[in-house]
């Protein structure tokens, strides 16, 4: 049987975690609220928006702090993209050029669309055809191109 | 019902008139009935047609005719200018939270338009201090440059100048001709007025203003300024040169708000005060405001601009827009948090160990077993802090209750050897009792005795202790002293042990030599007594010698 590993047991986290931990602890309320908040009124894939959004904000959050800001080690942000309070994949997008506001790692997922073609929120605004407001069905976004 | 119809059509222009011209409507024509909607505004019924509209029906038609051209006015300036301008609005901006604000600025700009503003001012003869302004409208209104004070109605004193001041005029007029076109239209009309104000008092003036309030109600300015303007707000104070300065500033604002995509709050403040700041000062004060109010760097710019106090404050607006403020907060805390790196290096780390020691002092109790006192006080930091174990907790907490049950006196006694062997650098006459060494700090001995009988016996043993070493030592540099120390030690007690040997030695040769002495003083003694010959000669010795068998007898 595996060791139980609980908030009491665990490992302390890695040095300069508890900076960001109240930010992390907002995030994680956040999240609890979106879970649990009602659908009524809502479409069936608009009730998955926030926690798409928070999700990336959270992961945004972590990459603003390592990369942009230098403010925590490589060893707690290998140790947050390890415990889940980034999306690793979604970071990784974001270091290539032409990805840098991606929103959702679905709206880039040709595969699951019916022409093979990402999302509309890909979409920079200058080439929309008319100027209107677009939210993505996958995860609400309003536009992510880079050059938005 | 075609007629009705009609009627309805003009309702859009209708509510501002009928409303202000509330308090004398002139009489209903026979057959007609006023009536009050549900909704609250009144409406007019025709029984025997079965007309009802909500204008209202008045008999002379002249004056249907004045007020057809105030609706056109009026529709055009709420459908055209207003509703476009913010449906723009709210459509360039992908928030909610700026429609509101395009709203509030689509409103001044509809508030602009009959606003006014002084054109000409005048000097009137015999007044020097008071001045006829001419606004552009072409009303007219005397301001009194030494008080201050400027009213729309004029005075009775300075009455007689501007009476002068317009005969003059007239005159120049008259004498001229067509020599001034621009100045003229507003000239010739005010021709008309003039003589009126020049031969009636201002009472009939005022008359003549009421009858003209009561036909027209509140209306475009177009129309009313020419004719009867300074009548109009009669008994009304103004104080025009802030009208002038609010007039400019708003036409400033607008100016430069429909080239700005940004919130018009700032540039209203600019324009007024006309202080131009600079992009630094801006900045800087912007710095001052995060400086001011945002403890923590790591935070995000989201939750900084959600708590709203930041936003409250009047430096706020030091920045543009939304984006620059971000930028600036994103180079600023990230400055803030490499300041932050920096200071902590410099300090020293705390123990885990003490806070929880702390507590251990607080609340443990020979009473409680460790799982109890666990579940007791689990809530408590110093039992989440993830950087001591458990386990460590559970050794040392068993510890400490144990040694809770000893005598008192095995407790101080081992408290003052953990003083004792604190080395002088960590504890000497300097330290207080707040600022113990992490070394003591951290030790059960200390913690073992209540702070009511420890503290006095560690500040007496402070007190005997010397002032601290000059230069505060490293470990390395400490571990020398030491060794250096106890060389000297051993060189010290060497050095006893020799002294202690010679002296030893030198007793022992004193010794020896005092006996040498004494056998030979005993010798001399023993010599003297022979060389000794008295009276009794000879016979003495041999008494002497009685005793031991002499062997010359013998021999003789």
């Amino acid at each position: 049987m595996p060791p139980i590993r609980t908030a009491r047991n665990r490992k302390p986290p890695p040095d300069g975690f508890e900076d960001i931990e109240d930010t992390l602890l907002e995030f994680q309320n956040k999240m609890k609220d979106a879970e649990n908040a009602t659908h009524e009124g809502k479409k069936r894939y608009e009730t998955v928006w926030p926690i798409f959004q928070i999700t990336h904000q959270r992961s945004r959050y972590i990459y603003d702090m390592y990369y942009e800001k230098e403010a925590i080690s490589k060893k707690l942000y290998d140790w947050l993209l390890k415990n889940g309070y980034a999306d690793a994949n979604l970071i990784a997008k974001w270091k290539k050029q032409g990805y840098e506001k991606l929103c959702c790692l679905r709206c880039i997922q040709t595969k699951e669309t019916n022409f093979n073609s990402t999302c509309i929120c890909r979409v920079p605004r200058d080439q929309m055809k008319d100027e209107q407001t677009i939210e993505c069905v996958s995860c609400g976004c309003r536009g992510c191109s880079s050059s938005d | 019902m075609l007629k009705s119809t009609y009627h309805l059509n003009q309702k859009p222009a209708e509510p501002a008139p009928s409303t202000s011209a509330a308090p004398a409507l002139p009489p209903l024509p026979p057959g007609w009935t006023e009536h009050k909607a549900p909704a609250g505004h009144t409406y007019y019924y025709h029984a025997e047609t079965k007309q009802s509209t909500y204008k209202r029906p008045i008999i002379e038609p002249h004056f249907l005719q004045q007020e057809a051209p105030i609706p056109s006015y009026a529709s055009g300036a709420f459908a055209g200018g207003f509703n476009a301008g913010q449906f723009q609005g709210s459509e360039s901006s992908a928030r909610g939270g700026h429609a509101s604000f395009r709203g509030g600025h689509g409103y001044q700009d509809r508030r602009r338009e009959p606003a006014d503003r002084p054109k000409h001012k005048y000097v009137i003869p015999g007044f020097d201090a008071w001045v006829l302004v001419k606004t552009k409208l072409g009303r007219r209104f005397v301001h009194n440059t030494e008080t201050g004070e400027s009213f729309w109605k004029i005075p009775e004193d300075v009455l007689k100048g501007v009476l002068e001041f317009d005969i003059a005029e007239a005159r120049k007029k008259a004498g001229k001709g067509p020599a001034e076109p621009e100045e003229k239209p507003v000239a010739t009309v005010e021709g008309p007025s003039k003589p009126d104000e020049a031969g009636g008092s201002s009472d009939e003036y005022e008359e003549v203003e009421v009858e003209v309030t009561d036909s027209e109600g509140e209306d475009g300015p177009s129309k009313r300024l020419r004719t009867e303007e300074p009548p109009e707000d009669v008994d009304v104070e103004f104080d025009e040169d802030d009208i002038a300065y609010q007039l400019q500033a708003m036409g400033e604002e607008y100016g430069l708000e429909s080239g700005e995509y940004g919130f018009g709050d700032e540039e209203m403040e600019e324009g007024a005060e006309g202080i131009p700041l600079t992009e630094d000062d801006s900045k800087a004060l912007f710095r001052d405001l995060l400086e001011d109010f945002v403890t923590n760097p790591y935070k995000t710019w989201d939750q900084i601009v959600e708590e709203g106090r930041i936003i409250e404050d009047d430096r706020y607006l030091a920045l543009p827009n939304m984006r620059s403020r971000r930028e600036f907060w994103d180079e600023w805390s990230r400055e803030r948090i490499h300041q932050l790196q920096e200071q902590r290096k410099k300090q020293e780390k705390q123990d885990p160990k003490i806070p929880y020691f702390a507590f251990l002092q607080e609340k443990a109790t020979p009473k409680l077993y460790w799982p109890e006192f666990k579940r007791k006080y689990r809530k408590e930091p110093a039992m989440r802090d993830a950087k001591v174990t458990d386990k460590d907790r559970e050794k040392w907490y068993r510890e400490h209750v144990k040694r809770l049950q000893m005598a008192h006196s095995t407790l101080k006694a081992d408290l003052t050897a953990l003083l004792k062997g604190t080395p002088l650098s960590a504890l000497n006459r300097s330290t207080s009792i707040a600022s113990l060494p992490p070394s003591i700090l951290t030790d059960l001995r200390y913690i073992s005795l209540s702070p009511r009988d420890r503290d006095p016996l560690i500040e007496a043993y402070i007190s005997t202790l010397p002032p601290p070493p000059e230069a505060p030592l490293s470990a390395e540099q400490e571990a020398e002293l030491v060794a250096q120390r106890r060389e000297r030690e051993r060189r010290e007690k060497a050095l006893a042990e020799r002294e202690r040997r010679v002296q030893e030695a030198k007793r022992k040769q004193q010794k020896d030599l005092a006996y040498g002495r004494g056998r030979l003083r005993e010798e001399e003694m023993e010599l003297d007594r022979a060389m000794n010959v008295g009276k009794s000669g000879l016979r003495a010795h041999l008494d002497d010698a009685d005793d031991i068998p002499i062997p010359e007898k013998g021999d003789d």
